[in-house]
């Protein structure tokens, strides 16, 4: 499945949320990450997003999509960061 | 599939920072997320730290490095994790029995030359490989069956050229180095297949070093050359000849200093997209009854091979039936 991971935490655990975030996912923008992944690795992120963030302080949205075709991305001005596997 | 091979052809240094690769060079810091590559596979010039090393092992994936050629030089194989002595010890008897032997050399032959037929006829060629079909069934020693193997390749180039344009004919096939830009394309293909099929083993209990129509000699993963046998034709072959036919490859690909027997920066990048593509490419798989990648084929054909070990099921070789 393909998700999208937006998050908005309080600056004390932002560093910590990108940090996780970053061992599954592709950094995108400022609190924004995408990438494939299975069900388990969701359930996983899920899990260990809760234990880092504060639940009444901090939000994390989650959008996922069967497929990455199931969605369509364009992009505005400047693409941030590029996440070709071949570099 | 969602781990992803990520493929390096730039040089830089590969990093570990908070339990995540970063990979940096002079255009900046890229991080690559640790639990989504199932492979690495290092054109450039590649520096990489004990810790990477240790975070790679730690999380079962393998580095493949190239020479600046685009020859295989070896791979990181991590710490096995997949282990079954029972397996290593079937493996072995396998080899030791020639009769054994003798069917599963004789099978990945039949496969290739079953697959290098589809090709054939995919292009509308007439070719003679059933008779070759025929001398597989008589032969009695792995050297005949070598012989078998090298006759059908030496027909199935010959039979090529006739649908290659002038400057992209294979002629004779040459190694160490190529001597033409078919070569160097066949080359850099089949080594790029080599190390994907190294990295499927990795992920079954099987041993990399016992093989059965190749000598297992010291110091290589001869397994996966016999594996190789059967799916050069429709992985490697199939996408070059797609390459060459679509005019997207050209001279300009090649380093022209070295008489064209090398591929250069761009072209690297250009084969190796098309050849993820078709790693990531699905068939619809008719006993299983779903789709599966190219990619997951080459694991079921180990399986398959783990199952003849084991005496579950006989093995039958991959052949493509689309």
């Amino acid at each position: 499945m393909y998700v999208i991971i937006v998050y908005d935490v309080n600056v004390k655990r932002v560093n910590k949320v990108k940090a996780y975030l970053r061992k599954h996912l592709l950094w995108v923008q400022n609190s924004v990450f995408e990438g494939e992944i299975t069900k388990s690795q969701l359930e996983r992120i899920k899990k260990d997003l809760s234990t880092i963030c504060n639940e009444s302080e901090d939000s994390v949205i989650i959008y996922s999509f069967r497929t990455k075709k199931a969605m369509k991305k364009e992009v505005l001005g400047i693409e941030k960061s590029s996440i070709s596997e071949i570099i | 599939m969602t781990r992803k091979n990520y493929y390096i052809l730039t040089d830089g240094i590969l990093k570990r920072k908070e339990n995540t690769l970063y990979f940096i060079n002079k255009d900046g810091k890229r991080p690559l997320p640790i639990h989504s590559i199932y492979s690495i596979y290092a054109y450039s010039s590649l520096s990489i730290s004990s810790q990477v090393v240790n975070l790679l092992s730690k999380e079962g994936i393998p580095i493949h490095f190239f020479n600046r050629y685009g020859f295989y030089s070896g791979s990181f194989y991590p710490r096995e994790t997949l282990l079954s002595g029972d397996l290593v010890i079937k493996q072995a008897k396998h080899f030791i029995d020639n009769e054994k032997r003798l069917k599963l050399a004789s099978d990945f032959v039949k496969g290739a030359i079953f697959n290098m037929k589809r090709v054939l006829s995919y292009y509308g060629l007439d070719n003679n490989m059933d008779t070759l079909l025929e001398d597989l069934k008589s032969c009695k020693k792995i050297t005949e069956i070598m012989n078998v193997e090298g006759r059908a390749r030496a027909d199935y180039y010959k039979l090529l050229d006739e649908i290659l344009p002038e400057g992209f004919r294979i002629g004779e096939r040459t190694r160490r180095p190529p001597e033409n830009m078919a070569n160097a394309l066949l080359s850099f293909g089949n080594s790029l297949l080599y190390s994907t099929i190294i990295s499927e083993i990795y992920n079954t209990q099987l041993n990399p070093t016992i093989s059965y129509l190749h000598e297992p000699f010291e110091r290589r993963y001869s397994l996966a050359l016999d594996i190789s046998e059967l799916f050069k034709p429709i992985i490697v072959d199939r996408l070059i000849l797609y390459l060459i036919k679509k005019n997207m490859i050209d001279e300009t690909d090649f380093e022209k200093d070295l008489n064209y027997s090398l591929l250069n920066e761009n072209g690297k990048r250009k084969f190796v997209t098309e050849y993820d593509k078709r790693l990531k490419k699905t068939i619809k798989h008719r006993k299983i009854g779903r789709k599966v990648s190219y990619k997951r084929l080459i694991r079921l054909e180990c399986y398959k091979l783990i199952k003849h070990l084991l005496g579950k099921e006989k093995y039958k070789p991959f052949i493509s039936w689309w």
